[in-house]
């Protein structure tokens, strides 16, 4: 698929975009980017399950927390290299996944919905009760940000904000365009497949629990290089991630954008960001109108907000 | 394509360095020297971000703050301000999770324009702002978080200068419990606790102290309840079964509340006839127990508004009461006396600068409802004497209170920098 | 020994009866209409309220709190299902999560705003605060109560499904729906009722909670959710009966675990619950879908 080009143009003006922000825009700005950009990554990877294959899991925080403390051990005790450390949360992330998804791809639906949770709760009270090795519910604290090291040759700092908010652009984007790579590979059309009819799927000669599981290993391992970048970013990696909470995370945000799109986790993870921010602002009572804002777009969105848009532009532009 | 993202993303690495670079000279050549700094003039308004639980079970304590952080906001405005500069006071939901509070912190200084931080419930929160504190360069005046890591491991030994703490922390749950505990005619003890570092780290200081003091007792069970805990039947059948003299216990809150009716209703307090409750002073818990509170447990907390029986408190109190038509609990005194902080050490220095406000904080002296408040040069502790006493009934109020005080001096368990070696920990021989 | 074995064994009846009364609405509601209702845990939150407030403020006794506390909360199971969860019935299951989670969200902040910030800690009851002595130790008379009221609740629910018309068409719909909406029955009507009953059963459920928990907070019915939610997944999701039987697996377990492990924790109840899930997906008693 070849990009149309009012979506290069918007690609190429979001880039442009981000890129303004790093350079020229506050400290706090800077910071509701990264988090934003954070939150992409692991919905974007996440929603290969859900949107692409139609998957609920509801234990990506697990992974999330595997890649937090996959950095925080690796820097505590091994190397304190920023991209090593972002590496093994994502080879950890991706093992556990693996571990995991072998007991829970054999179930589909409610019941993998359901395993998935027990087993992300599992994650969640052994990074709470193994406190010598975790530190219990005050979790990892005081990881830092060391220089990212070329072998010595080159040092790029970024223990400034402004510093690191490269690093987790150019992260995100690579992600993105890994994420777009995946979804129109083989392996991608292999899984929508699955999605709209898993037993012809089988027929055709696919394995389809080989495949669930690629899937699910691939989307854990963005949960872990997400969970790893926050660490990098808050200093710290807590038992809170793995929790059921924060697993329905990317849930809401690849909903509130739209689930079959690629955009559609990106635009989620503006909205739920820019928009908590916004509400807090103005209100004390921010459940009440987040969760009011929340229902107007379930009831009036309910493609998602990027679906309804590219209706509207389709709409437009008198296509199909 | 994939090259230029590379390539690309080098040069804008380099380009932001560039940016942060100037940026820290600018700021570094700003810094006013000389004159600027003999005839200091403030700009106002003065601005204080205050971050406390404002939805969830806990939403009441982050009301009790905002009391008393408001109502100091008011007396000082009504005066004219701090060194005639209007005080400007924004809250924030700290929602209890580490990240949230980050976010608060982050939006405070970088996006509102506060000059000080107060407030932060819970000891995860206060530990993940640590890190980011001196990035930030603002003062944050912990009125709640009770881990001693907070101001032995970031204060005194990382050098996080930023972060000062209004109350006391788990020293005097545990320590100063020993020291009451020692005096009793009991020498088992048991515990129910939250099963979280504050519980653990509470009980674990408790027996070591109690111990030291006491050789001879002994520690016959331990029980612990997760974060919800709506059932204490199970602990409580754990207590009765050790058969102990003494229960220790630093459940607070609505749970203190739920295991105290189920603890009686078993009829633990017929078997147990020492019971010490660390925060069991907080008014929420005395309020809802009403006329059902057991007599004669020993209570305590950060303050409790009958302590000190003097004219500034009570006074204190009298006005609290007529703004609020409440009794003050302790940490709305602490969010009161957060923002006092603020103007005395704003007044002594002149500024409203981060740096001068640490240095005047250090070992400064306050008087506050609570009494005078010394902050330890080394770990910005507050040091003061909060009582501890046995619950009674007094027909002047519809609930039980604190009862014959005995006040521990905050000195004598609180440990001792450099935090480390024999003689850094109560009990001290002099 | 012996009187703490009995003890700790009434304690978890006792916990698995609130636990059911909970998951009983989960279940019915999730058999019947698919739906999982997080906002579930929201109408034993209101249930507490208005139980509380009819007995403040109505100067009721209790038993007419309890009759007329959780009606009031019909009331906003029939808002939240007939205006904004039936728009959702045919889109896909995280809309439905999503929907309620909204709900949980509003009704949580609701409460902070009618019912104020702190905890309130209602007296205790005049009438069943006593205790009865099990083998010399005391054990409260509300919560025998609670150990016979939720075995009636069950059986209750038993009649009213097999033995009436309702409970017919109910068992006809969730099987199979168009063909009951093929034969006559108006099954958005149906959808409300059961809803309605449901939330009914959850608010009661927390009325109940309230003399034995002793304390309501904004907040309070997140941690009650998780744990219907465990047993009506353990016991398999739309049966009554595996709510039950989960209901009093978990209550005794739970407290078992606490007493006898004080290591015991949490994980072991999500290793149960794994293991139940992949042993039999659809549950101890559930019917695969």
């Amino acid at each position: 698929m070849k990009l149309k080009s009012w979506q290069m143009a918007l690609v190429v003006l979001s880039l442009l975009a981000l890129v303004g922000v790093g350079l020229f825009s506050g400290r706090f700005m800077i910071y509701l980017a990264m988090r934003v950009m954070i939150l992409a990554i692991f919905a974007l990877g996440y929603n290969l399950l859900l949107g692409q294959t139609g998957l609920l899991s509801f234990g990506h925080g697990a992974f999330y927390a595997a890649g937090a403390y996959g950095l925080g051990f690796f820097g505590l005790h091994l190397s304190s290299h920023p991209l090593l450390g972002l590496l093994a949360a994502v080879v950890l992330a991706a093992v556990l996944a693996l571990i995991i998804g072998f007991f829970c791809v054999r179930h589909t639906e409610i019941y993998f919905a359901m395993l998935t949770l027990a087993f992300g709760m599992m994650v969640f009270s052994l990074l709470w009760s193994a406190r010598e090795v975790t530190g219990g519910d005050d979790g990892l604290v005081g990881i830092m940000r060391d220089p990212v090291s070329f072998f010595g040759l080159l040092e790029i700092p970024i223990g400034k904000d402004r510093q690191y908010y490269f690093l987790v652009l150019a992260v995100f984007v690579l992600s993105a365009w890994a994420v777009q790579r995946i979804r129109l590979s083989p392996l991608g059309l292999a899984l929508s497949g699955i999605r709209e009819n898993a037993n012809r799927a089988e027929f055709a000669g696919l394995s389809v629990k080989n495949y669930r599981l690629a899937v699910f290993v691939i989307s854990g391992a963005f949960a872990g290089l997400a969970g790893g970048l926050e660490t990098l970013l808050e200093s710290n990696a807590r038992p809170f991630m793995a929790h059921w909470g924060h697993s329905a995370e990317p849930i809401l945000v690849s909903l509130l954008g739209g689930l079959q799109t690629f955009a559609g986790p990106l635009a989620g993870s503006v909205i739920f960001i820019a928009m908590r921010e916004m509400v807090q602002r103005f209100t004390e009572n921010w459940m009440l109108w987040f969760g009011i804002v929340l229902l107007v777009i379930i009831m009036g969105f309910r493609g998602g907000v990027v679906g309804v848009f590219q209706r509207l532009i389709g709409q437009a532009g008198g296509g199909r | 394509m994939e090259k230029m993202d590379r390539r690309d993303f080098l040069k804008r690495v380099g380009a932001g360095a560039l940016v942060t670079g100037a940026g820290a000279l600018g700021s570094g050549v700003m810094v006013p020297t000389g004159l600027w700094a003999q005839a200091p003039k403030i700009k106002g308004p003065i601005k204080v971000g205050y971050q406390a639980v404002l939805s969830g079970t806990l939403a009441g304590y982050g009301e009790f703050h905002k009391m008393g952080a408001q109502l100091a906001v008011e007396e000082i405005n009504q005066k004219g301000g701090i060194a005639g500069v209007k005080v400007e006071i924004e809250f924030r939901d700290s929602t209890m999770k580490p990240d949230d509070a980050i976010k608060n912190a982050r939006y405070f200084v970088d996006s509102w324009g506060a000059d000080y931080l107060a407030g932060v419930d819970s000891s995860g929160q206060a530990l993940a702002l640590a890190p980011i504190m001196d990035k930030l360069d603002r003062v944050l005046m912990v009125t709640h978080a009770a881990t001693e890591k907070l101001t032995e491991e970031w204060v005194f030994k990382k050098g996080i200068k930023q972060i000062f703490r209004m109350v006391n922390s788990t020293y005097h749950d545990s320590n100063a419990a020993a020291f009451i505990a020692k005096d009793l005619p009991a020498l088992k003890w048991a515990t129910v606790s939250p099963k979280y570092e504050y519980g653990f780290t509470c009980w674990k200081l408790f027996q070591e102290t109690l111990k030291k003091l006491k050789p001879g007792v002994s520690f016959p069970a331990e029980s612990w309840a997760p974060a919800g805990t709506t059932d204490f039947r199970s602990h409580i059948n754990t207590i009765m079964d050790a058969n102990p003299d003494g229960l220790y216990s630093t459940e607070w809150a609505g749970e203190l509340i739920t295991f105290l009716k189920q603890a009686k209703q078993a009829g633990l307090f017929d078997k147990v006839k020492h019971v010490m409750l660390p925060v069991g002073a907080a008014m929420d818990v005395l309020e809802g127990m009403g006329a059902e509170m057991p007599d004669n447990l020993w209570i305590s907390g950060r303050y409790f508004f009958l302590y000190p029986n003097n004219k500034d408190n009570n006074d204190w109190v009298a006005r609290f009461r007529k703004r609020w038509n409440h009794y003050p609990a302790y940490v709305s005194e602490a969010g009161y006396s957060a923002i006092y902080a603020l103007k005395a050490a704003v007044e002594k220095s002149g500024s409203k600068e981060t740096k001068a406000l640490i240095q005047t904080l250090e070992g400064m002296e306050l008087d506050t409802p609570a009494g005078r408040r010394l902050f330890r040069k080394e770990d910005h502790q507050a040091m003061y004497d909060v009582p501890w006493g046995k619950t009674k009934g007094d027909p002047k109020y519809p609930f039980k209170i604190m009862g014959e005080s005995k006040v521990i001096p905050a000195k004598s368990y609180f440990s001792r920098p450099p935090f480390e070696g024999p003689g850094a920990d109560p009990p001290f021989s002099s | 020994m012996l009187q703490s074995v009995v003890q700790v064994i009434l304690a978890g009846l006792s916990t698995g009866m609130f636990i059911w009364l909970v998951a009983s609405g989960l279940t019915l509601i999730f058999g019947v209409l698919g739906v999982l209702n997080f906002a579930h845990g929201s109408f034993y939150m209101l249930g507490a309220y208005f139980c509380f407030t009819v007995l403040k403020y109505m100067g009721a006794n209790f038993w007419l709190g309890l009759i007329l506390g959780p009606l009031c909360v019909c009331v906003i199971g029939f808002i939240v299902e007939r205006f904004f969860l039936r728009y959702v019935y045919h889109i896909a299951l995280p809309y439905q999560l999503l929907l309620t989670f909204a709900f949980v969200l509003i009704f949580d902040n609701l409460v902070k705003i009618v019912w104020g910030a702190g905890s309130i800690s209602p007296p205790a009851l005049a009438a069943l605060g006593g205790s009865v002595d099990v083998l010399g130790r005391k054990f409260p008379i509300y919560n025998i109560l609670i150990i016979v009221v939720g075995p009636l609740v069950a059986l209750a629910l038993w009649g009213m499904i097999e033995k009436t018309w309702w409970g017919r068409i109910i068992r006809a719909s969730s099987s199979d729906r168009e063909m009951a909406s093929a034969i006559g029955v108006r099954v958005p009507a149906l959808f409300t009722s059961v809803f309605v009953f449901g939330t009914w059963l959850g608010a009661l459920g927390g009325g109940l909670a309230v003399p034995y928990v002793g304390i309501m907070t904004s907040g309070m019915g997140e941690t009650i959710i998780i744990e219907a939610f465990i047993v009506a997944v353990i016991g398999g999701l739309g049966s009554l009966k595996g709510a039950f039987v989960g209901a009093l697996v978990i209550g005794v377990l739970t407290a078992f675990g606490t007493r006898f492990f004080p290591t015991f924790d949490m994980f072991l109840t999500f290793i149960l619950m794994a293991g139940i899930l992949l042993w039999r997906p659809q549950g101890l008693f559930g019917v695969a879908r």
